[in-house]
C-alpha cells in the first residue's frame, strides 16, 4: 500500500510538473528498496507517455510538457545513479540519437520537442541546436557512435539540406551505419522517399514511436 | 511624425549591450512564467462560446497584460545573447509617434493603408498572396492571377525553390540568383495585367540577409515602394541576420513589415497566452524590426492553420485590443486546414476575414492546406476571404452578429480540422494558358457564395 502511494504521488508530481517532489519520492521509494528499474517502467515511463499524448492532442501545452519531463528527469537521474551502483553492467540508453535543424534554418521549436519526447523515453540526444553545417550531423554521428540523425527543417528553402546530408553519407561510404529520420511542417512521406530517408514523422509522438521501432528492428 | 524608424542605433546597441540572458534561462524562467503571471493578474479568459468577444474590459485588459509581458521580458538577441529591452515611456513614444496611415505603392495603382478601428465601416486593406512555394513554370501565371484580383490592393509572390533547374539552397548562391529572379519576374507579372505601380511585398524566396539585400534594385528589383519583411524567431527573438535585413530595409528605404506568428500549444501555451504573445509582437515589430505594418498569423502548432475557435478568439482579441489602444497597421493572415477547390476552404476563409475585420484588422489572405504543399493555392481562397472582409465592413457587421455567423461556420468544418481535405494544385483548378480558375472551381465558388450569403455572411457585391 505504501509503495502504491508513492508510485501515485511520483505519478503526480510528474504531472503536477515539481521536479523537488519526484526527487524526494523516487528518494523514499529506493530507500523502501524498490527495484529502480521497476519505477522507470511501470511509473515514470507509462506517466511521460500519457502526458506526450495529451500534448499531441494539444490537451495541454509546450510548457506543461517542459515542466513533466523536468520533474520526470529529476526522478530519472536518481534511479539511473541507483541502476549504475547496483548493476556490474552499464546501464544502456534504448539509442543514441543525433538531432538538431538543418543548415540554413533557425526555427527549433519542433526539433526541440522531438528531443524532449526522446530524452524522456530514454534516449540518449546529442543536440546540435539550428542551423547546422550538413556535415557535423556526420561527425557527431561517428563521434558518439550514434543510432539515428534525426533533421528538422521549416523552410522549403532548407528541406533541400536534408537531402544533402544522405548524399554525404552515401558518398562517404557511411550510409547504411544510421538510420536517418526527417521531419518538420514542409516535410512528408513523399519527401522522405525522394530523399532516401529512412523515416518522416508528423509529430514529436510520432517520431519517438517510430525511433523505437526502427531501433529494436533495426529497419534502414 | 517620426516612426519608424524608432530610434534604430538604440535597438543595435542593445542588441550588443543590454542584459545577458542564455536562450534556454529567456525560455523557460522569463517567458513562460511571466507569461503566466500576466494571464492570472490580469484575469485573461478564453470562452469557447465566444470566438469574437464583445467586451471591451477584456479588450484593454489584454493590452495591458502585453504591455507589462513585453516591459519585463524584452526581445532575445540570439547571436549575443543579449536581451533587447524598452521602458514604459518608451514604448509610448514609439506608439504616440506612429502615423497610422501610410500610402504603399506608386502612382496611379498606390492605395493607403489605415490602422482600423473595431466595426470600422472603411474597407480593409486587402493584400492577396499564395504564402506557398510553386514550381518555377508557375511563379509567373500564379503571380499574375493574383495580381488581376480587382480587390487586390498589394499582392506578394509565390516562393521559389529552384531556379533553371537548381534547387535554392538558403545562403547559398542559388538563393541569391532566385531571389534575384523573384523580384524580377514579380514586376514583370505587375506590369503584364497592367498594375505596375501596385504595392508588392517581395522577396519571400529569400530568407537569409544577403539574399534580401541583393534583391534591393529600383530598376529591376524591390522598390522603394514596395514592403519588405523582418520576421522574428520564436517566440520573441532575433538575431543578427533578422537585425541585418531591419538595417539594410530603412537605409535603402522601402516600407518594412514584421512578420508574426505566435504558436499555439507552443511557449505562447494556449489562446490566452498566444493573444498576449500576438501583441506583445505587435510591440517589437514596432520596436525592434521598426516595422510599418504587421503581416499576424498565430496558428496551431499541430494542424498550422488559424480558423479554428480558439485561434479566431485569439485574432478577435489581439486585433480588439491593440485597435482600441494604438493605431498600429496590421494585416490579419488566415492559414487554413483545408486546400483549393473544396468547400471546406472556402467556409474556413470567410470566417476568417469577417472575424478578421470585424475586429479591427486589415487582410492578408490567404495560406491554405495547412501551408505545406507546393502550387497548392489559388487567388479564389482569397478572393472570397476579401469579399467577405470588405462586405462585413461595408454593412458595418457588430462583432456579436459575426460572433453568431462564426459559430454556425465553425459547425460546418471544425471537425474536419485534422483531415481536411487537400483538394487540387493551382495547375489542376486553374486554366495556366489563360490564368483563369477552371470551370469547376467557379461554379464551386458561385455555389458556396449563395451558400454563405443565405446563412448571412456579408458580401461586398
Amino acid at each position: 500500500m505504501v509503495i502504491e502511494r508513492l508510485y501515485e504521488a511520483l505519478k503526480k508530481s510528474v504531472e503536477e510538473y515539481k521536479p523537488e517532489k519526484a526527487k524526494k519520492i523516487t528518494k523514499e521509494l529506493l530507500e523502501a528498496q524498490v527495484d529502480p528499474l521497476k519505477v522507470l517502467d511501470e511509473v515514470l515511463n507509462p506517466t511521460m507517455e500519457e502526458i506526450g499524448e495529451k500534448f499531441d492532442n494539444m490537451d495541454i501545452f509546450l510548457p506543461d510538457l517542459m515542466g513533466a519531463a523536468e520533474a520526470m528527469q529529476a526522478a530519472t537521474s536518481i534511479l539511473t545513479e541507483q541502476i549504475k551502483k547496483s548493476s556490474t553492467k552499464p546501464t544502456e540508453s534504448k539509442g543514441k540519437v543525433v538531432l538538431g535543424t538543418v543548415l540554413g534554418d533557425i526555427h527549433e521549436i519542433g526539433k526541440n520537442i522531438v528531443k524532449i519526447m526522446l530524452e524522456t523515453s530514454g534516449f540518449e540526444i546529442f543536440d546540435l541546436g539550428k542551423d547546422v553545417p550538413s556535415l557535423k550531423f556526420i561527425e557527431k554521428a561517428e563521434e558518439v557512435n550514434a543510432d539515428v540523425i534525426a533533421l528538422s527543417a521549416l523552410m522549403t528553402t532548407t528541406m533541400h539540406s536534408q537531402r544533402e546530408v544522405i548524399e554525404l553519407l552515401e558518398a562517404l561510404g557511411k550510409r547504411d551505419n544510421y538510420i536517418v529520420l526527417v521531419g518538420g511542417n514542409p516535410t512528408s512521406e513523399n519527401w522522405k522517399k525522394e530523399i532516401g530517408a529512412d523515416g518522416w514523422a508528423e509529430t514529436a509522438v510520432e517520431a519517438t514511436k517510430l525511433i523505437t521501432k526502427m531501433i529494436s528492428e533495426k529497419v534502414r | 511624425m517620426g516612426t519608424p524608424p524608432w530610434r534604430i542605433n538604440e535597438v543595435l546597441d542593445r542588441a550588443q549591450n543590454g542584459p545577458i540572458c542564455l536562450e534556454k534561462d529567456f525560455d523557460s524562467n522569463l517567458f513562460v512564467p511571466e507569461l503566466k503571471r500576466v494571464i492570472k493578474e490580469y484575469d485573461i479568459c478564453f470562452d469557447k462560446l465566444t470566438p469574437v468577444p464583445s467586451d471591451d474590459t477584456l479588450a484593454d485588459s489584454i493590452w495591458k497584460a502585453a504591455m507589462d509581458f513585453y516591459l519585463t521580458v524584452g526581445t532575445l538577441c540570439t547571436d549575443t545573447y543579449r536581451r533587447i529591452v524598452f521602458t514604459e515611456n518608451e514604448i509610448k513614444e514609439a506608439l504616440g509617434n506612429f502615423p497610422g496611415r501610410f500610402t504603399l505603392g506608386f502612382g496611379r495603382d498606390s492605395r493607403e493603408i489605415t490602422g482600423r478601428q473595431i466595426e470600422d465601416k472603411r474597407r480593409p486593406f486587402c493584400l492577396f498572396s499564395p504564402d506557398i512555394t510553386c514550381d518555377e513554370d508557375l511563379f509567373v501565371p500564379m503571380s499574375m492571377a493574383y495580381l488581376q484580383e480587382p480587390l487586390a490592393d498589394g499582392v506578394c509572390a509565390p516562393i521559389l525553390d529552384e531556379i533553371e533547374g537548381m534547387s535554392i539552397r538558403s545562403g547559398s548562391p542559388s538563393e541569391i540568383k532566385g531571389s534575384v529572379a523573384h523580384a524580377m519576374m514579380f514586376r514583370e507579372a505587375a506590369r503584364r495585367v497592367g498594375r505596375p505601380g501596385i504595392f508588392l511585398k517581395s522577396v519571400g524566396t529569400a530568407e537569409s540577409d544577403a539574399a534580401q539585400i541583393a534583391a534591393s534594385n529600383p530598376e529591376w528589383g524591390e522598390r522603394l515602394t514596395d514592403g519588405r519583411f523582418v520576421a522574428s524567431v520564436t517566440e520573441l527573438k532575433v538575431d543578427n541576420s533578422l537585425l541585418n535585413k531591419m538595417v539594410h530595409f530603412h537605409t535603402y528605404g522601402c516600407f518594412v513589415g514584421a512578420l508574426t506568428g505566435p504558436i499555439f500549444g507552443g511557449f505562447a501555451g494556449g489562446p490566452e497566452g498566444t493573444a498576449i504573445v500576438g501583441l506583445a509582437y505587435h510591440l517589437q515589430g514596432l520596436l525592434v524590426n521598426q516595422a510599418h505594418f504587421l503581416n499576424y498569423f498565430p496558428f496551431h502548432l499541430k494542424h498550422t492553420c488559424n480558423t479554428m475557435r480558439e485561434l479566431l478568439w485569439v485574432i478577435s482579441i489581439t486585433y480588439q485590443a491593440l485597435s482600441r489602444n494604438s493605431n498600429l497597421i496590421s494585416l490579419s493572415n488566415g492559414f487554413t486546414a483545408a486546400g483549393p477547390c473544396t468547400p471546406m476552404v472556402l467556409r474556413e476563409a470567410a470566417t476568417h476575414s469577417l472575424v478578421s475585420v470585424v475586429s479591427g484588422s486589415n487582410l492578408w489572405e490567404i495560406a491554405v492546406a495547412k501551408n505545406r504543399n507546393k502550387n497548392f493555392a489559388t487567388p479564389m481562397e482569397a478572393r472570397i476571404a476579401c469579399e467577405v472582409g470588405c462586405g462585413a465592413a461595408k454593412e458595418r457587421i457588430s462583432r456579436s452578429d459575426a460572433n453568431e455567423i462564426a459559430l454556425a461556420l465553425l459547425k460546418t468544418y471544425e471537425e474536419d480540422i485534422e483531415n481536411a481535405p487537400l483538394g487540387k494544385s493551382f495547375r489542376d483548378c486553374y486554366n495556366i494558358r489563360k490564368i483563369k480558375p477552371s470551370v469547376e472551381y467557379m461554379d464551386l465558388f458561385n455555389r458556396m457564395k449563395k451558400e454563405l450569403k443565405d446563412n448571412g455572411v456579408p458580401f461586398v457585391y
